[in-house]
């Protein structure tokens, strides 16, 4: 497959075209909220392709292990039991991005069992161990934001 | 969006003796929800009306879902109840027949967003004031003057705990998971703010909704999401609204003081950490509707641009829904 200009470069190209010579010419304000939406998406997205599997990948790592000692902390919890089992018959080998997602998914369930388990019993350390993973989760949420503000009002 | 021929039609159907002719018909752009257009009608008379048109989008696009019929109920039943004003009712198309999707028809209101008003740095103050004084308002509204089918939650220790098991729900039906929000209903679970008398709520509080006209009272504007909840959720909505001028976040405590005097609410009730509360659960409903949107394209059904151009607000939201779950706890 051709891999250079990779996704993310193609991406920011597109969105180069679109304010550069789309939205000028353009007379509907309607119209013009719509293209810079798109435009905002797709350079969202361009952030993504460059490293959303990695991302997703370095987490689940980190998630698998806190869920673990959660567990050990609060043994017979059901939910994180269940979600932590369902993460181990993840497809976590492939690194195709529909296998890699659901992974990731199975991952975000096992998160929310332990951080529910870890407030719930007042797992002080555990807590704030969930926090920081949280926060991991978020820095590359406002990554794929891309400076982005709100507009349409 | 319905165009002149057919409001014309639905005119000479619902108001067929007074000749009326459709003069103009725009669109109004700027809502996340709804459609609005504004439209003059000229009488047989020689009179001459302005209307505002709210219609829903066409079915299973936008982000934002609100219950046409309920608001027009809602509408109806609280016309001239309020000190404040609301849209007066003139018609409504329950199924589209006429105007092509449900669309009621109410009267322009000569008015200046408060919005608007804010953006004159000497003018914050007022606006400040004017806002918090609309909103206590809306708060103080008798609950007998609201239409029966509006839902009155049996007592208010039910109410949010409904509230926080929804928040930590709204990943469950959906193909994502979000961690954050099942971390942040449980310590909103673990630290829960003093009750409040539950009250008529607007569930859309901003400026952009509140129009100043020249004298008399206001007129408020978007009733889709009200309801009958914990008044601090519009407090709590409006806290974090990313429109600059926030009102609230230029003086928090003075807009918090203007509005327990308005209220009688003591400082216990509504202080900063429980309106940070009350912005989470505010804004739960709202972030349910982004997560729907999106989830529906994750399931191959696109809800246009506006769904996944609104990612941005999940992560921003859920992001600052942390911080206050983070702050309750330490």
């Amino acid at each position: 497959m051709l891999s250079r200009p990779t996704t993310e470069q193609i991406l920011l190209d597109c969105c180069r075209e679109l304010m550069t010579n789309v939205l000028p010419s353009l007379t509907d304000a309607t119209a013009q909220v719509s293209v810079i939406m798109v435009e905002t998406v797709l350079r969202n997205t361009a952030v993504r392709a460059g490293h959303e599997v990695a991302w997703m990948r370095e987490e689940t790592a980190e998630i698998e292990d806190y869920a673990r000692a959660v567990a050990e902390q609060a043994p017979g919890t059901a939910p994180l039991e269940a979600a932590l089992a369902a993460l181990a018959g993840a497809p976590r080998d492939s690194l195709h991005l529909d296998d890699v997602v659901e992974t990731y998914c199975r991952a975000g369930n096992a998160l929310s069992a332990a951080l529910e388990t870890a407030v719930a019993g007042g797992l002080a350390a555990l807590v704030r161990r969930g926090e920081e993973i949280l926060d991991v989760r978020s820095g590359h949420e406002t990554e794929v934001m891309a400076g982005w503000s709100p507009t349409g009002r | 969006m319905t165009d002149e021929p057919q409001l014309q039609k639905f005119l000479d159907h619902v108001a067929a003796g007074r000749g009326g002719t459709v003069t103009m018909l725009r669109p109004i752009s700027g809502g996340y929800s709804r459609l609005s257009a504004l439209a003059t009608v000229r009488w047989a008379d020689g009179s001459e009306e302005t209307f505002v048109l709210r219609s829903d989008p066409p079915p299973d696009t936008g982000v934002f879902d609100s219950d046409r019929d309920s608001e027009w109920r809602l509408l109806e039943a609280i016309s001239g109840k309020l000190p404040i004003h609301t849209p007066t009712p003139r018609w409504y198309d329950p199924t589209g027949q006429h105007l092509g999707s449900k669309c009621f028809i109410v009267d322009f209101f000569n008015g200046r967003p408060l919005s608007d008003i804010a953006q004159d740095p000497g003018e914050l103050p007022r606006a400040a004031q004017i806002f918090v004084d609309t909103v206590a308002e809306v708060h103080r509204t008798p609950l007998d003057v609201l239409p029966p089918a509006l839902e009155r939650p049996a007592d208010w220790d039910s109410y949010i705990e409904d509230l926080v098991e929804h928040l930590g729900r709204l990943d469950r039906d959906i193909a994502d998971s979000n961690p954050a929000l099942h971390f942040v209903a449980a310590q909103l679970a673990a630290h829960r703010p003093p009750p409040v008398p539950l009250t008529f709520v607007h569930g859309d509080a901003q400026p952009a909704n509140i129009l100043v006209p020249d004298h008399g009272p206001v007129l408020m504007i978007d009733w889709e999401f009200a309801r009958v909840g914990d008044p601090r959720e519009d407090l709590g909505y409006y806290s974090h609204l990313p429109v600059p001028p926030n009102l609230y976040e230029a003086d928090p405590a003075g807009f918090l003081a203007r509005y327990r005097e308005r209220t009688g609410l003591t400082e216990e009730q509504v202080n900063e950490d429980t309106v940070s509360y009350f912005y989470v659960l505010g804004m739960a409903r709202l972030l349910g509707q982004m997560f729907e949107a999106t989830d529906a394209l994750a399931r191959g059904q696109s809800r246009g641009v506006m769904a996944t151009y609104m990612m941005n607000g999940i992560s921003a939201t859920t992001t600052a829904f942390v911080e206050v779950a983070r702050q309750l706890a330490h």
